[in-house]
């Protein structure tokens, strides 16, 4: 039990090192770009473009810390929040991992397990752009083209790895799966734009009230 | 040389490019340990690996589109940089045509002025930044609290495991809405082949599931999901290259 709690410490000592050395890693590219060219942005003008950034932005990055904490597990959600990408690819990744080694989010062997995908997930994203940025980058515009053959299997990438993982789940707890999807639907034939982070907010609460209201009428178990 | 594709910017984009990858592995390493300590069998491990890098070679691509669809305004190391780091798919492009927008121009033209271009990146990393700045904060309360909510319902009746599926579907859900209805700013919007694409994915997977249960084939069962992910993906062009344009263009958004 103690050492279990170690590890734990640890993750989230090593997580909040990794996540400063990030944000000067990050922060050096502009800043080392406007030393180097004497180009530093003026503060009016910086400013002006980041109020509507950071508003919709910063108020998203807190609602997606709360959100994916409690999934990814503690080693999960640091390389997450590094790589980016969660929502379309990181969290989707850890769910399949886990769901396939058959063990729980929360508990440890979770942890460990949504590490590891986190991590091949993440070094594998890293290696695809940077070879694709290298050596396709010339080819790549006329493979991804509009008419080109191949297009439409990557503008459709969303409803293909959704529908993967939704069919799992879905066949292992169909009961709670009907009131988020429905109310999802409804709420996007009134409002078909609305960003998907807002609507996955509205279906995570809708979903866990629903699955919770059915289970104190014993409908589920 | 042009400042966008300068050395200058690959020097920087190869740093942070090892900066996560050295991360990346340090995490995994760790885990793997714990993994062993822990009693999870080396061939799980293994296979969460071999089955989280063809998950996402699919996505992966994707994004570096979108490093593509970036790259004719802003040079292709900036959004190569962005993407590599926090980045998201949606979110870069609207930060990008926040910061263009400011100088009244668009990302359909090429930046030039390298003082723009500067505030594009300050812009770019200052709206990214957040989640870096709340992790060392935040996660460890909500991680404990967490872990106290669970091993609590676990006690009746693993109410905890019940509410962690609810939250999966729940993210789940808002996609697949999302498929059938709506329309999403990076990509079609919801009609025929959304939701053709969409059955086809989950028709792949019920089918592959049902094979590994039958034959006992476990050593596929990592697979499945990314099989059944290009398997749709290959409908998506199937579809294209052999219906009619009215019947693949339809879309009820």
């Amino acid at each position: 039990m103690k050492k279990e709690r170690t590890y734990t410490e640890k993750i989230h000592l090593w997580g909040a090192v990794w996540s400063v050395a990030a944000l000067l890693v990050l922060f050096s590219v502009p800043f080392i770009f406007s030393v180097h060219y004497n180009a530093f942005p003026e503060i009016k003008t910086l400013l002006k473009a980041l109020s509507t950034v950071i508003a919709v932005y910063w108020t998203t990055a807190i609602i997606e810390v709360v959100t994916y904490t409690p999934m990814l597990g503690a080693g999960g959600t640091y390389l997450s929040f590094l790589s980016g990408n969660i929502t379309n690819l990181k969290l989707p990744c850890a769910m399949n991992a886990m769901e396939r080694a058959n063990v729980r989010a929360n508990s440890e062997e979770g942890e460990v397990i949504s590490t590891i995908s986190i991590a091949a997930s993440s070094i594998t994203t890293t290696v695809i752009i940077a070879v694709g940025v290298l050596l396709f980058a010339p080819v790549l515009p006329k493979i991804l083209a509009e008419g080109s053959v191949i297009k439409p299997a990557f503008e459709y990438v969303v409803p293909a790895l959704f529908g993967a993982l939704g069919a799992s789940y879905f066949a292992k707890h169909w009961k709670i799966s009907i009131l988020p999807i429905a109310v999802g639907i409804i709420i996007y034939i009134f409002s078909p734009s609305m960003a998907v982070g807002t609507m996955i907010f509205i279906t995570i609460v809708v979903s866990i009230l629903g699955a919770l209201g059915m289970y104190k009428a014993k409908i589920i178990k | 040389m042009d400042f966008k594709t300068g050395t200058l910017m690959y020097c920087l984009a190869f740093g942070v490019i090892i900066f996560v990858i050295i991360q990346s592995v340090f995490f995994m390493v760790k885990a793997w340990k714990r993994g062993k300590e822990i009693g999870i069998e080396k061939e799980k491990m293994k296979q969460t690996v071999i089955s989280s890098v063809l998950f996402t070679i699919a996505p992966a691509v994707s994004i570096l589109a979108t490093v593509l669809a970036l790259a004719s305004a802003l040079g292709i190391v900036l959004p190569w940089i962005r993407l590599s780091v926090i980045g998201n798919l949606a979110y870069e492009t609207v930060a990008a045509e926040s910061a263009v927008g400011v100088f009244g121009s668009s990302l359909a033209n090429e930046i030039k002025d390298v003082k723009q271009f500067s505030t594009i990146a300050w812009t770019m990393t200052i709206g990214s930044c957040f989640p870096l700045v709340l992790l060392p904060i935040l996660c460890k309360k909500i991680h404990k609290a967490t872990q106290k909510m669970t091993s609590k319902s676990s006690s009746s009746n693993a109410l905890g495991d019940i509410l962690g599926a609810a939250a999966f579907i729940g993210i789940i859900a808002a996609f697949i809405s999302r498929a059938v209805a709506g329309t999403p700013s990076d990509g079609p919007s919801a009609g025929f082949m959304s939701v053709s694409v969409l059955l086809s994915a989950m028709i792949f997977t019920i089918a592959l599931d049902y094979l590994c249960r039958k034959k006992n084939l476990t050593k596929l069962e990592p697979f499945v999901l990314p099989i059944a992910m290009f398997g749709a993906m290959g409908i998506a062009v199937l579809f294209t290259q052999t219906l009619p344009a009215g019947i693949t263009e339809f879309t009820w958004r």
